[in-house]
């Protein structure tokens, strides 16, 4: 008992005769900090796996789509006349990719997948940072010969050989028709933040796509990448030169395609995680507060309860400075004490989100000092208004109230 | 002529203000020297109580000047207010006033622990003046575990464990039967001779009156003789 100082015991001392009602107390300030630090690492977290995923795009990459030009009805779509007259006049892009994105029916011995059949060429994985983790891509051979060849991704594989039989070598059915031998499976990517499956796709051959199953509406996107990563400006007016041109769009209209560069995605990802971790922490910063008027009424109660004491103690001699200096410690050991609870539920609830999720580094440590911070101020600042009504108490008064 | 403790010059106390002013004490003026016990008697709304508070300098006097061992403390602020009741003044209550949360160590260490003492330092001292009141025993009790006689005796350790030169009792026996309240005031008799302190008695009983070595009669906020005194109890 004598290693704690004086000062702490006193302050604990009032709060420990109740001690279900200072934990209520503190149970209010607890929820505020925890949910604090839960709402903005999940912010933070969502905020990064965003990012990450844009990341992923590769950052050095460029992505051209097709677009309704102003006057026009319909987008021309983007095609090979296109693709190929950036392989053959750029000088400034490494790799030009076309692709094609398309939902199919995927089975393989009366298993059944719905996918995203992705058709595109060996250069894919130059602008993306794609992890095949087992078998391997395919390459320009199998592109000039319409090779039957697919790469699966995570989800159709485990849908599609669930015993953990071999998916490699394997021939799957796509569309129905068209029989595909397996020679690769994708790493795992996990789930989007907007909850859509990464894994969730199969890719397969430009060529051996449009040749079996056609491409009706030309490419999704074009996807390339500059030489040098500073290099996007120059990388942009070169393409927007040669497609101008193979586009025919004419001097002074507008562009019947756009550029984009995950740089703005990025950005914007950036932006929207930021918003959304500045909601939710002003949402746990209402709850701070509502913790502190907790206190505070909590402590006017107490004061009123405890008028006779306060009048017993002035007229002993202690002081309004030391009658308001121990109001103001209790209210600060409930706010410590609910701080306390409130940074350990926090930081376990996130983490164990953070977990689930994925995200790496889940709580932040500027968030617990901060949330922790706050919270004793809060509890402080509205621990004084109590504090200072117990220490202008007329001892006289006070004496006479029972 | 011992040198006076107390000094009290055409003190006036009024509450309220303007046409609602109430005088409460109409022109006191009180001596009291250094080591006198004095017995403070009046009719309730005499200005008894009223005169103590400002003695315990837990009220301010509208008018008059109050000085307290030479030095005038009818000004001063709470906080000095404060500091002079810790340090030069002890107050002994008819209802006791115990902290009833706390144990009698604790109650009696309460004003050692405003004084700034360290924690072991308190508990020596406190216990020192508990063994006076004869409550070695009961040091872990409880007020709600003792009797009347007990407690005041417990309010007696604490009014002195700061070593005043005053002590201001309100009624000290007023809620005890005859035979404590006559323990008690043996106490503060024999207390007296020990410390030399001044004390100031408020109240209605006889017996304390006696143990006083002064009588004063108060009436309508004035400093009446014995006979005017009396003249309201026929």
């Amino acid at each position: 008992m004598r290693l704690i100082p004086d000062s702490v015991r006193m302050a604990l001392q009032a709060p420990m005769r109740n001690p279900g009602r200072s934990a209520l107390t503190a149970l209010g300030l607890a929820i505020g900090v925890s949910a604090f630090i839960a709402m903005v690492s999940f912010g933070r977290g969502a905020r990064g796996s965003v990012v990450s995923q844009f990341e992923t795009l590769g950052s050095n990459m460029l992505r051209i789509k097709k677009q309704t030009a102003a006057g026009e009805v319909q987008a021309l779509p983007l095609t090979h006349a296109d693709s190929d007259a950036l392989i053959h006049e750029s000088t400034t892009l490494s790799a030009v990719v076309p692709r094609i994105d398309r939902m199919f029916d995927i089975s393989y011995q009366g298993r059944h997948a719905r996918t995203v059949v992705r058709a595109t060429t060996p250069d894919f994985t130059k602008v993306r940072d794609e992890k095949i983790s087992r078998g391997g891509s395919f390459y320009e051979r199998d592109e000039r010969e319409r090779a039957k060849v697919c790469i699966l991704g995570a989800t159709p594989a485990q849908t599609l050989f669930p015993t953990g039989s071999d998916p490699l070598g394997a021939v799957v059915t796509i569309g129905g028709t068209l029989p595909c031998r397996v020679i690769g499976v994708f790493a795992q990517q996990g789930a989007a933040i907007s909850g859509s499956d990464l894994d969730d796709r199969v890719v397969m051959p430009l060529s051996t796509f449009e040749n079996a199953l056609g491409a009706v509406d030309g490419f999704f996107s074009i996807e390339v990448r500059p030489r040098q990563p500073d290099q996007h400006w120059a990388a942009s007016q070169e393409i927007h030169r040669i497609l101008r041109r193979v586009r025919h769009v004419r001097e002074g209209a507008g562009d019947n395609y756009r550029i984009e560069s995950p740089d703005e995605v990025t950005k914007v990802a950036e932006q929207i995680g930021g918003i959304l971790t500045g909601l939710l922490a002003g949402i746990a910063g209402v709850s701070l507060l509502v913790g502190g008027i907790g206190i505070m009424n909590i402590q006017l109660m107490s004061v009123a309860e405890r008028t006779h004491e306060i009048g017993v103690r002035a007229a002993l001699g202690a002081s309004p400075d030391q009658i308001l200096r121990q109001f103001l410690a209790e209210a600060l050991a409930l706010a410590c004490i609910g701080v306390g609870a409130g940074v350990g539920v926090g930081v376990a609830v996130s983490e164990l989100v953070g977990r689930q999720m994925g995200w790496a580094h889940a709580t932040q440590p500027d968030v617990v000092i901060f949330s922790a911070a706050f919270g004793v101020v809060v509890g402080t600042v509205f621990g004084y208004i109590p504090a200072k009504r117990a220490a202008d108490l007329d001892p006289i008064e006070a004496l006479r109230r029972e | 002529m011992a040198i006076a403790e107390i000094e009290i010059q055409k003190m006036v106390k009024e509450y309220g203000a303007g046409d609602n002013r109430v005088p409460v004490l109409r022109g006191v003026d009180v001596t009291i020297p250094r080591g006198e016990i004095v017995a403070l008697m009046g009719p309730s709304g005499s200005g008894k109580s009223t005169l103590l508070n400002i003695l315990g300098c837990l009220d301010r006097p509208t008018r008059g000047k109050y000085l307290l061992g030479g030095r005038d403390v009818s000004k001063l602020t709470r906080g000095e207010q404060a500091w002079v009741r810790l340090h030069y003044l002890g107050f002994i209550f008819q209802s006791f006033h115990l902290l009833g949360d706390s144990t009698v160590l604790e109650n009696v260490s309460v004003p050692l622990f405003y004084a700034g003492v360290s924690r072991e330092e308190r508990e020596a001292r406190a216990m020192k003046y508990i063994e006076r009141v004869g409550l070695k025993e009961r040091i872990t009790h409880r007020p709600s575990e003792l009797s009347g006689g007990q407690r005041q005796r417990v309010a007696i350790a604490r009014a002195l464990v700061n070593q005043p030169k005053v002590l201001l009792a309100d009624e000290p026996t007023g809620a005890l039967d005859t035979p404590t309240g006559i323990e008690v005031l043996n106490l503060l008799k024999e207390l007296h001779q020990e410390t030399g302190l001044t004390m100031v008695l408020v109240t209605h009983d006889q017996d304390v009156a006696d143990v006083a070595h002064r009588t004063i009669y108060m009436r309508d906020g004035h400093v009446v003789d014995r006979e005017v005194a009396h003249a309201s109890h026929p």
